[in-house]
């Protein structure tokens, strides 16, 4: 065999030639080496022969002949490749003669194809502005935000983008990479004019804001305009708030500070900060006057955000390391202080490049700061949903071709080369990608301000007029018609023009057709699964019972109130005589989480100092012992109340009488605490956290500035006006702040609230387009079966058998689709739901119901046209030709 | 230059010529190579027979398919009139030159 298979020219030598040649006519110059093969054979080696024969190959591949022949084929006498304007123009007229022929299918992939183009723009729109966050100052570059990473002894680290009051200057003055630093602190505040009181909000800043941060200065000047300590620069929406129409320069503003009303003049003018910006303003005041009312050389209570302008070139990872030796010097006492009353955390200070803040949500006090996988995920459903309108395009196309069969062939028969019918079908596919694109930047226009809200933004199409996003846009559109138009050019053009003259195409793409109907239906599928889930969890948690009632409770702060022990007695009493409330309860402000020693075990708990009316008011269950009480004295020196969670982790069996020893309280000293009663766990945070093991004590000396206030649930407007007057005596300049409990609980869960409406929304978009693209598709199978369904009627078939083997052979494939889209969509939802401490688990009926309701979008997608098909009149559809 | 002929041309139409009703690609080949004792790969004949049916010296036609080329047919080449006209050109140049020839061209024994 093997020396036969010698005897023969070389097989790959062949082949090569054959594909260089393609359908030029190269018998006789084949015919000649293999003559002189077989007369070299006589001569030579076999191998020599082969050798010679790969020679005789290439100098033909490299040779006139060939290419004269392939020129003379390609050139066929009424073909040429080269573009004319006649051509184009039958192009034109004639694709635009098959979309309005086919006006149904055109519109499906038109709508299809906006909206997913659409979404696209917005989301385009949305990425734009999150990544071009801050990027408006000019030494953007240089500017870094000081960062403090607090660890816990427990090796646990709480990350802040604020610092102390110290810090800026401190590090600024010893290290000189440092070229100037802005502090920033924002603050509601009261101001007044005239006898008018309004609600303002203020910024404090270090006098370097302006040249340190591209703001541009209506009038002042960059330099010296937050120079004079009773200086003031305001947005013209402020001037015109409080001036009018006057010019505000030089003018004065009594501004509240520390409870009494201050004089600024009107330095300046700003334009106000661009959307963004994390850096919003109103009122800037200089932020020397803040230090000077209230110094502080404290080193570790975090409050300001704090900016540095690094010299060009500044490595900050060497200015990292010099502020720590900084810290340690300066805030040496301090550490040492904190270490000796048993604080073992540890601080370390860092700096991160302003520009990326807004995307980073590891650090604590960003405002607005948001997470990138929203855009992520956006982007990613965007694009499925115009993925699933490029299928629609196909599938369509293909199930369309017999149709556009005979004009391919008559198109090949007169010389048409493949060539160009793949760009004219691509450029029918560009053109009606052409006008989706109109469509969809029409839509868009149209959803933007519905967009705006779930976004929150202020964005307009006119951001989209910058070139690199103009370029990303023409090659978007590229694409989609690529993607859409490619495969149908391709097999369109493959006819065979006698099979198609003679009306003898087969058609088969059902492989691709059907798995192409499976991945959209799967997208879809595992869009409507999730929006289940999320809808499901949303409702848990807004829903679950948090172990307190959180109706009708008021939550009232009063500033005054928590310096003051006096105020807080007799707030409390006469807020409890306004008509229409029925409890009061003062509590202390913040939530502390401090380490405890009990029963031999040393965790950390949360701390809570209460009044005796605070169980009863939030209807938080007693379950053991007792609640505090005026008579018990000693609660208020030794008493304690834990909840069961604080039980469980020491593992008591009977807690009431054991003693803890809480070790931070400020001006506790060394002092035990006994536990007299124990309560009920209740949801104090949001469902994302765990209950934690938690301590309420009752110090009547201590004042508390946080009043729940349990009212009626009739007349709640009246209540409320009453209680402000109440509130007004006492502090008659102060605003008045409340909270219903319900509603901050409900802001909570907001970020939630955004994702449950974006992947409803997007899942409503994926169905509908899947679901007309469904409908298209059946219309097409259905007209090529008439004649099968004819036959089968004529032999006995009833209308509803036939329905069902029609509905049943896409039922199957929504059925894969659901298969393979469960693991998928599990997954990624339990990613989402690992977020909360108390989530729903994935339970069966939502996914049969996630099943049932993709049948049924599935059934009405199809249903009409199959039962068209069904009762249709067998005589006529086999009568058709 | 109208006519002209290059030498290798010149070398094909005449081995064609002297082919007679034999002439196709292998046989012209091996006769050139033959006679002029070089070798010639079948790319570069085949390119200048193809010029040279451009200039229409050439023409051609396809046998039959013969078992021993693998079932593929020959072309046959034939000179046309202009061809042979171009020949004759040529060679009235050189019996020209040849008879105007001062210097003694007779090589020696």
């Amino acid at each position: 065999m093997k020396t036969d298979k010698n005897m023969r020219p070389p097989k790959w030598a062949d082949r090569l030639l054959a594909w260089y040649c393609g359908n030029a006519p190269i018998d006789d110059l084949h015919g000649d080496i293999e003559e002189l093969f077989y007369a070299d054979l006589k001569t030579m080696s076999p191998g020599k022969a082969r050798l010679r024969y790969w020679q005789q190959v290439l100098s033909l591949i490299f040779s006139y002949a060939i290419k004269k022949r392939k020129a003379r084929v390609a050139h066929h006498t009424y073909s040429h490749t080269s573009i004319s304007f006649a051509m184009m123009r039958s192009y034109f007229t004639v694709g635009l003669r098959a979309m309005l022929r086919n006006k149904t299918y055109s519109a499906i992939n038109i709508t299809g194809l906006s909206i997913g183009l659409a979404c696209c723009l917005l989301l385009i729109l949305y990425t734009k502005d999150e990544l071009s966050y801050d990027h408006f100052h000019v030494q953007g570059s240089n500017i870094y935000q000081l960062t403090c990473d607090r660890v816990e002894t427990s090796g646990q680290s709480k990350k802040f983008a604020i610092a102390a009051m110290v810090q800026g200057p401190a590090f600024a003055r010893e290290i000189p990479e440092i070229k100037s630093l802005v502090r920033t602190k924002s603050q509601p505040t009261i101001i007044k004019k005239g006898t008018e009181i309004f609600d303002d909000q203020v910024q404090w800043v270090d006098d370097g804001f302006f040249s340190v941060f591209s703001f541009p200065l209506l009038s002042g000047h960059a330099s010296s305009v937050l120079r004079e300590l009773h200086s003031v620069v305001i947005t013209p929406d402020v001037a015109a708030r409080y001036f009018g129409t006057e010019d505000p320069m030089g003018k004065s503003l009594d501004i509240q500070v520390d409870g009494e009303f201050e004089t600024f003049v009107v330095s300046g003018i700003a334009r106000p900060s661009p959307a963004n910006s994390t850096i919003k303003f109103r009122i800037l005041l200089p932020f020397r006057y803040l230090e000077e009312i209230h110094p502080d050389n404290g080193w570790h209570w975090v409050s300001f955000q704090t900016y540095f302008l690094l010299n060009p070139g500044a490595d900050p990872a060497a200015i990292k390391s010099k502020m720590s030796k900084v810290y340690e010097t300066q805030a040496k006492t301090e550490i040492d202080e904190m270490r000796s009353m048993g604080y073992g955390d540890r601080f370390v200070w860092g700096l991160q490049p302003f520009e990326s803040m807004h995307l980073n949500t590891e650090y604590e006090g960003v405002p607005e700061a948001s997470d990138p996988l929203y855009s992520y995920v956006l982007l990613g459903i965007a694009l499925f949903i115009l993925l699933i309108a490029c299928i629609n395009f196909i599938n369509i196309a293909i199930a369309q071709s017999l149709s556009r069969s005979k004009e391919i062939g008559v198109r090949k028969v007169i010389g048409g080369q493949r060539i160009q019918l793949i760009g004219q079908f691509l450029g029918e596919s560009f053109l009606l990608c052409l006008l989706s694109f109109v469509l969809a930047i029409l839509l868009a226009q149209l959803a933007l301000p519905m967009f705006n809200v779930v976004a929150e933004k202020q964005l307009s199409l006119t951001y989209l007029w910058d070139t690199n996003l103009v370029t990303g846009l023409c090659l978007l559109l590229l694409a989609t018609s690529l993607v859409s138009g490619f495969y149908p050019a391709m097999v369109l053009s493959s006819l065979n023009p006698i099979k198609s003259l003679y009306n003898k195409v087969s058609f088969s793409a059902h492989y691709l057709s059907r798995s192409l109907v499976v991945i959209q239906f799967a997208l879809a599928t595992t869009l409507i699964i999730a929006t289940l889930f999320m809808h499901e969890q949303f409702s848990f948690l807004t829903k679950k019972e948090l172990g307190y009632n959180d109706r009708n409770l008021l939550e009232i702060t009063i500033e005054k109130a928590i310096m003051d022990k006096q105020l807080t007695r007799r707030l409390k009493s006469e807020f409890s005589r306004v008509p229409g409330v029925e409890m009061v309860a003062p509590r202390n402000v913040g939530r502390f989480r401090r380490p405890v020693k009990a029963g031999g075990k040393e965790f950390p708990a949360v701390y809570e100092h209460v009044d005796e009316d605070y169980f009863s008011t939030l209807e938080i269950p007693v379950v053991a012992g007792r609640a505090f009480s005026k008579d018990y004295p000693a609660d208020s020196i030794s008493g304690a109340v834990v909840n069961q969670a604080f039980v469980n982790e020491v593992g008591w069996d009977d807690p009431i009488g054991k003693t803890i020893d809480y070790m931070d309280i400020p001006g506790w000293g060394d002092k035990k605490l006994t536990i007299v009663g124990v309560t009920k766990d209740y949801h104090f945070e949001s469902l994302k956290e765990k209950i934690k093991p938690q301590v309420f004590t009752y110090e009547s000396r201590l004042p508390l500035g946080v009043f729940l206030v349990r009212i009626k649930p009739d007349n709640i407007p009246s209540t409320l006006t009453a209680l402000e007057t109440t509130f007004r005596k006492d502090a008659p300049f102060d605003s008045f702040q409340y909270t219903f409990k319900d509603d901050s609980n409900r802001e909570m869960y907001r970020a939630e609230a955004r994702w449950k409406q974006i992947i409803t929304l997007g899942s409503i978009l994926t169905v509908f387009i899947s679901g007309i693209g469904l409908f298209g598709l059946t219309a097409l199978s259905t007209k090529r079966r008439t004649k099968e369904i004819g036959i089968r009627k004529m032999l006995g078939a009833s209308s509803a058998t036939i329905m069902s083997t029609i509905s049943l052979d896409f039922i199957k494939l929504i059925f894969i689709s659901f298969i393979i889209s469960i693991p998928l969509v599990s997954y990624g939802l339990s990613l989402w739901l690992n977020n909360f401490a108390y989530r729903i688990d994935f339970n069966v009926q939502t996914y049969a119901f996630a099943a049932l309701l993709s049948v049924a979008i599935a059934m009405i997608s199809i249903g009409a046209q199959v039962a068209k098909a069904a009762i249709a009149n067998p005589i006529e559809s086999l009568n058709q030709d | 230059m109208k006519g002209y002929i290059g030498e290798f041309e010149e070398l094909v139409l005449l081995t064609v010529a002297a082919l007679g009703d034999d002439a196709y690609g292998v046989a012209i080949k091996e006769d050139i190579e033959k006679r002029s004792d070089r070798t010639i790969s079948i790319g570069a004949l085949h390119s200048t027979i193809t010029r040279l049916e451009e200039k229409d010296f050439l023409t051609s036609w396809l046998g039959e398919p013969t078992e021993q080329r693998g079932g593929r047919s020959k072309r046959f080449f034939e000179l046309t009139h202009k061809g042979k006209v171009a020949l004759h050109h040529v060679k009235n140049l050189r019996d020209e030159l040849w008879g105007l020839s001062k210097a003694k061209l007779a090589l020696q024994k």
